[in-house]
């Protein structure tokens, strides 16, 4: 019995060191692929939302297939991003967002114009798209305690692009609340934050005005408190423009 | 030991020789053609898997979970703001990913067994009638438009294969690597599958009579909903995708919208006369027999209003839904309950209850103080008998029991009136005092002034800690089972017929079509007051207020909502109409809590957003689903949806 069981272990000692000796042989991915989205007209960055509704990059890597599988990273917040496993290759690089898109197709599907950027990438690579965002959302001046302590905020929107094909009416302006500065239309209080919906042309109307958005809800509480606010038209996959996430004081 | 090993081993290499070497026979583990295609047994069996297969939400669907699942605890309704469930906190796409639904291996199996069975059925003919050959070869393009119908209007596009594909060891596969067709050709498809199906159906299935196998008249019925679908997403949609050939996987040209519209309209208008709204227990004069009817519509078999249903029986095929939905008081063995409970903006669709002109519940007098109430009911009193039997009030009578729902005891002053507990629109927490909560059922109750007690929350609800109760005021009654003893009302234990079509839809479909036309100024082909009737048909039955004017796009919508509604059918009205975005944007849906003032000894109504402040916000991209990410690996020929 006790034989039997040696044997037995020695079977599996034997069996657990003859496994697979081949290690992956392939060198992780190294390279970095970093840069910006900025708008043509003023050289700031595109702010966006982070996860699944906000800016992302695109790659096709064209070394591999002439028809490659597409692969995406998501852009930061602030319009910036960086990538830093990803594998030496010949890549056409693309971003996507709430901006006038890099490759522009007509209603067949023939593509009209394509900005897209190829680089072939050893170790690193630093990109700038200039694009026009739909539109652009400005502070006017500083987020103001009201004696409620609820908040009134002050900000200007203005179309970003005179591309006819996006000249949509503005379909929602709000003002996000939220104790982080990632704030967006998936990351806020919706106790305080301010969501205005406009049918027809009565958003549109407001391009260009100063608009007063006060917080819902009452007194904010006495913690850190981040505002930001976002417009966005129907077009494309109905992502917002933002402006930057600000506080209070 | 050694000589038995070598004994042993002579043993193992002779029977290893001596195997027999007549390896060309059939292999015995699969069911041949002759045993499927030569008796109506064997095409029985094949039919039974294909219905199985058919893919249609029903009792066993979620979009968390999707299709033929028993665990529905995030139900549909509760992502289309019909309900709130305390296990869905928002919006939801579809999830085809991990252990759930495979959604395109699963379609296009069913797709294969069609297309099998339609190629081989003609070889075995000789073994059947006529008659037999044509309704099978009808049922089986029935089951693959329908299977085509489930994959275009998640995806848009997919690939079209109407043979089966043939796979040898060895063969290159890049031929099976099919990549999408353009939606367009999806739809097309699909109409003309519906087409060859009414032309081979007889009016009644000759095998199942009782509507739970297709006949033409079924065919025509799916065939309006499905080209309803197809001119709304040519009309709306504006999410396009297109291959490199220019193919447009995604989004159709507008100028075909007409068309589809026509199709549905001509398709539903076949079923003139064939079938009719359930009107069993109806009466015009009595609100309580409008209620009954409307009620029974949902278990009466011999209904004419049934055009296409699936069964059920114990134990091979179950579903749970009473275990999930029934009002917590009467919950079942196994802990479940109330998973689907009627929003307040539902409610307020409905007719017969006391509004404010913006069309909200009026739970204020005008001073803005609490109306006040007898009994719960009071505010019912004169609800339209459709609500009452979609949707259970506080208050309410179910299996014999009071359905009761209170959120707690208000203690306060009552003098001068009670003033609303939270300024209008505030979505903060209730304040703690002059309140008296339970956080779950253990009750402790409260003394009233008059020596009586009271529990502080109603047997069904609302807790404050645990949320398995009414947390929204109200519980869902279409479909529950009246009958069911509180012992049986167990998972995969129910056995209630599913009702995936019936009349009031087709007729829903051929006013929306209408109407739609009419707006494209396509009136030539169709009757115009046909909208009108049929709104007014549907409202009479329902007991609703009947329509003055004319039937307008959003009336026609309206009323099908309503009508519909926790079929698992608006969830697809939202997405074709491409107003999901719309509704649920930034959205907290609103409830209504009942409370018992013990000083005034009377009820009022406090209306509120969801007190879990959950955000409902739908996605644009998910108008067409991500294509699982299996599904593209095996086929990297198949183009992703725009945003995913």
């Amino acid at each position: 019995m006790k034989k039997r069981f040696l044997y037995a272990a020695l079977c599996l000692a034997i069996a657990a060191t003859t496994s697979c000796s081949k290690v992956d042989n392939y060198a992780a991915p190294s390279a970095t692929i970093s840069g910006k989205t900025v708008d043509e007209a003023t050289g700031e960055t595109v702010q966006t939302e982070i996860g699944g509704g906000g800016t992302r990059v695109k790659l096709l890597e064209i070394s591999y297939s002439s028809n490659p599988v597409p692969e995406y990273f998501q852009s930061k917040q602030d319009g910036t991003f960086n990538n830093t496993k990803v594998f030496p290759a010949t890549y056409k690089v693309s971003v996507e967002g709430p901006f006038v898109p890099i490759v522009q197709t007509d209603n067949t599907g023939a593509v009209i114009s394509d900005a897209s950027q190829t680089i072939t990438l050893k170790n690193t690579a630093d990109l700038t798209f200039k694009v026009q965002p739909f539109l652009k959302v400005e502070w006017v001046g500083k987020p103001v305690v009201n004696a409620d302590k609820s908040v009134t905020v002050q900000v200007k929107v203005t179309r970003g692009t005179t591309n006819p094909a996006y000249q949509q009416d503005i379909t929602n302006i709000n003002l996000y609340v939220s104790n982080t500065q990632y704030d967006g239309s998936n990351n806020y209080d919706p106790r305080y934050s301010n969501l205005v919906s406009y049918s027809g042309a009565t958003g549109t109307a407001l391009l260009g005005q100063t608009i007063t958005i006060t917080t819902t809800g009452g007194a904010l509480p006495d913690q850190d408190v981040y505002f930001r606010v976002g417009a966005r038209i129907n077009a494309g996959l109905n992502e917002y423009n933002y402006s930057t996430p600000m506080t209070a004081n | 030991m050694k000589r038995y090993s070598l004994f042993i081993l002579t043993i193992v290499l002779a029977a290893g020789m001596s195997a027999c070497r007549k390896l060309n026979i059939p292999p015995t583990n699969i069911i041949q053609n002759p045993a499927v295609f030569s008796s109506s047994g064997g095409i029985q069996a094949y039919m039974a898997r294909l219905y199985s297969e058919l893919p249609i939400e029903d009792f066993r669907y979620s979009p968390d979970m999707g299709l033929n699942f028993f665990w529905i605890i995030k139900p549909t309704p509760a992502t289309t703001g019909e309900a709130l469930s305390r296990d869905q906190g928002g919006s939801s796409s579809e999830n085809f990913g991990d252990w759930h639904w495979d959604v395109w291996g699963g379609n296009y199996s069913t797709i294969r067994d069609c297309n099998y069975f339609l190629e081989t059925l003609p070889a075995n003919a000789g073994n059947f009638t006529p008659d037999q050959v044509k309704q099978w070869t009808g049922e089986a393009y029935f089951v693959r438009a329908m299977t085509y119908f489930a994959l275009v209007k998640r995806f848009g596009g997919v690939p079209l294969v109407t043979k089966t594909l043939q796979y040898s060891p060895g063969q290159d596969i890049s031929d099976l690597k099919i990549p999408r067709a353009s939606e367009q050709a999806i739809w097309d498809q699909i109409s003309k599958d519906f087409d060859a199906a009414i032309a081979n159906m007889p009016a009644v299935n000759s095998d199942y009579s009782d509507g739970s196998r297709a006949n033409k008249y079924v065919a025509a019925a799916f065939k309006s909903r499905a080209m309803l679908y197809a001119g709304s997403v040519a009309k709306y949609n504006t999410i396009t995708l297109f291959d490199a050939s220019k193919n447009q996987l995604c989004g159709m040209p507008q100028s075909l919208a007409a068309g589809y519209f026509q199709q549905s309209y001509d398709a539903a208008k076949m079923l003139d006369g064939q079938y009719s709204l359930y009107l069993s227990a109806w009466s015009p004069t009595d609100k309580n027999a409008q209620y009954q009817n409307f009620v029974n519509l949902f278990s009466d078999p011999a209904s004419k209003e049934n055009i296409f249903v699936r069964e059920y029986q114990y134990p091979n095929s179950v579903h749970g839904y009473d275990a999930y939905n029934v009002p917590r008081q009467l919950m079942g063995p196994n802990g479940y309950s109330s998973e689907v409970n009627p929003t307040l903006d539902f409610v307020e669709k409905f007719d017969g209850l006391p509004k404010n002109p913006d069309g909200t519940l009026k739970t204020l007098d005008a001073s803005g103080h609490y109306l006040l109430f007898n009994n719960t009911m009071d505010i019912f009193a004169n609800a339209e008998p459709r609500l009452r039997a979609t949707v259970i009030f506080p208050g309410d009578v179910f299996k014999g029991q009071n359905i009761e729902i209170r959120r707690g005891i208000y203690t306060g002053p009552v003098a001068g009136g009670i003033a609303p507990l939270l300024p209008a629109g505030s979505k903060a927490q209730y304040p703690t005092a002059n309140l008296v909560v339970s956080p779950n059922a253990g009750q402790t109750a409260y003394k009233l002034p008059d020596g009586t007690s009271m529990n502080p929350a109603g047997l069904s609800g609302v807790f404050t800690g645990d949320q398995t109760c009414a947390i929204s005021g109200f519980s869902v009654r279409k479909w529950l089972n009246p009958n069911l003893p509180t012992s049986q009302v167990l998972e995969n234990n129910e056995t209630q017929t599913w009702i995936e079509m019936r009349y009031a839809e087709v007729l829903l479909n051929k006013a929306e079509a209408a109407v739609e036309l009419a707006s494209l100024g396509q009136t030539g082909s169709i009757n115009t007051s046909d909208a009108f009737n049929i709104v007014n048909q549907i409202r009479s039955r329902a007991g609703a207020d009947p329509l003055v004017g004319a039937a307008t796009i959003d009336i026609v919508r309206a009323e099908r909502r309503k009508e519909l509604a926790f079929e698992n059918k608006t969830y697809w009205d939202l997405r074709r109409w491409r107003i999901f975005n719309q509704e649920q944007n930034g959205t907290i849906y609103r409830i209504l809590m009942p409370f018992y003032s013990a000083q005034a000894g009377k009820y009022f109504f406090d209306q509120r957003t969801d007190e879990r402040n959950d955000v409902y916000t739908y996605d644009t991209r998910w108008y067409y689903e991500q294509i699982p990410g299996g599904a593209i690996s095996k086929s990297p020929n198949l183009i992703q949806n725009p945003g995913y």
